[in-house]
């Protein structure tokens, strides 16, 4: 008999008003504890949308934005949401920023792919020796899909549902290892990745894909200058070590187009993709387009 | 390798121009550009045989999608798929409810990277873009390849 494809276990959870997708690759586990760890990733998730859900009234996000209750009164992660949102502020050089929503502090545009990335690492902490989460359309990877092989993330086309505009490879090559690779060479998103990082891997073997564009859920996204709805991208895209604040980033991009590209490009160990409104493309350099 | 053959799905996704954000008034017959390959209107589920090259290894499993009316117009989509992979997406079947849609599609569609995955290069493992609602994703690619990655 031939040998069989390595196991592989899918699963799809509706949550924070989408679907996750889920791609776990075994490795040694069993079946079982496959299914253990999917279901802990799934908590943390719900656990993550009780917490900063702005459409439930009756969330602790809700609350503190309604200015029922103060910061000192919220759970423990809203200290860590909070770093991330100040930072991921920073790094998109203010075209991202949760302050400057309309109704107050709104962290949903970091919030999904913070949680992505916490329901990936309950997985590689479990054992499983790959996997892919997709938060609604934001992607996070760990090890491999199979021996040999990347993974690989089509990214959407704007004006088809149907289509992509174009494949990315994301994780760690099959040639590759950490540490070994010459300086300015493979990084996780393949030849020519990361050359702002002088070819230093991130620490974490994690790599994101988050897209944020105005097609799936019409005007959302919000000009933090102007706190008016805006958007200078049919598509943005950002790739690098973490996906919270990847999905920040893109957010940042498709409001801020190319401006906040060139925000993006001076950031080690992430890139961006950018498809204008005219339908024009550009990106940082720095991303593994599949051919 | 236990490829497990070919596997057809056959949907219908909808909402092409109306993310241009324009506003056309008046609607007109429904055109269509390029070659229809698949049903249009009610979609049905139906078994097929392939006619690729794995045909002779494996049965084909058709599933069609709803077909959802939003925006502007509709899409028809065949998406093959073998194993747990997408190895091709079909040239789409484009119904616009006006001919300045069709205008376009013509005009924008062509000038990005796309046109090399309207081949059979798509073999992905996930789909990433602007975050969609739980019904969206029911028409989604992503939806397509969960559905057909499990065993």
């Amino acid at each position: 008999m031939s040998v069989p494809p390595a196991p592989l276990t899918t699963h799809a959870e509706p949550v924070m008003g989408t679907v996750f997708s889920f791609t776990a690759v075994h490795g040694d586990l069993p079946p079982d504890a496959v299914r253990a760890a999917l279901t802990a990733a799934c908590r943390i998730l719900h656990h993550c949308d009780a917490l900063f859900s702005t459409w439930d009234p009756a969330s602790p996000v809700s609350r503190l934005r309604r200015g029922e209750a103060g910061l000192g009164q919220m759970p423990p992660e809203f200290t860590e949401v909070l770093r991330e949102c100040r930072a991921a502020k920073e790094a998109s050089g203010g075209w991202f920023d949760p302050w400057a929503m309309p109704g107050g502090f709104d962290p949903t545009g970091l919030v999904k792919g913070w949680a992505t990335e916490r329901a990936l690492e309950e997985l590689r902490g479990a054992g499983l020796s790959g996997a892919l989460i997709n938060g609604g359309g934001d992607v996070a990877v760990f090890g491999s899909p199979a021996d040999g092989h990347r993974w690989r993330v089509g990214i959407r086309h704007p004006w088809r549902a149907d289509a992509l505009a174009c494949v990315i490879e994301a994780g760690q090559g099959p040639v590759t290892s950490w540490g070994l690779e010459p300086a300015g060479g493979s990084g996780p998103w393949g030849p020519g990745a990361c050359p702002r990082g002088g070819g230093v891997p991130p620490r974490a073997s994690i790599a994101a894909v988050a897209t944020s564009g105005p097609y799936e859920r019409g005007a959302h996204l919000i000009d933090p200058a102007t706190g008016r709805p805006a958007s200078r991208a049919a598509s943005a895209t950002v790739t690098g070590p973490s996906l919270a604040l990847a999905d920040a980033l893109a957010t940042g991009v498709a409001v801020g187009g190319d401006e906040a590209l060139a925000v993006v490009a001076g950031l080690d160990g992430y890139a961006a993709y950018l498809i204008r409104p005219d339908g024009s493309e550009t990106d940082t350099g720095g991303i593994a387009f599949a051919r | 390798m236990r490829r497990a053959g070919w596997y057809l799905v056959t949907g219908a996704v909808a909402g092409f121009a109306g993310v241009l954000g324009f506003h056309v008034g008046g609607t007109a017959a429904p055109a269509v550009l390029g070659q229809p390959k698949g049903e249009i209107g009610t979609p049905s589920a139906s078994t097929t045989p392939s006619a690729g090259p794995g045909a002779a290894t494996g049965r084909a499993r058709s599933a069609a999608g709803a077909v959802v009316q939003y925006g502007y117009g509709q899409l028809s989509v065949t998406v093959t798929v073998r194993g747990n992979q997408i190895v091709a997406v079909s040239d789409p079947v484009l119904h616009t409810i006006d001919q300045y849609s069709q205008q376009l599609a013509q005009q924008v569609i062509p000038m990005l990277r796309s046109e090399v995955l309207a081949a059979h290069s798509a073999q992905i493992h996930g789909v990433s873009g602007a975050t969609y609602t739980s019904e969206a994703y029911a028409q989604s690619i992503q939806s397509a390849l969960d559905k057909l990655h499990v065993r």
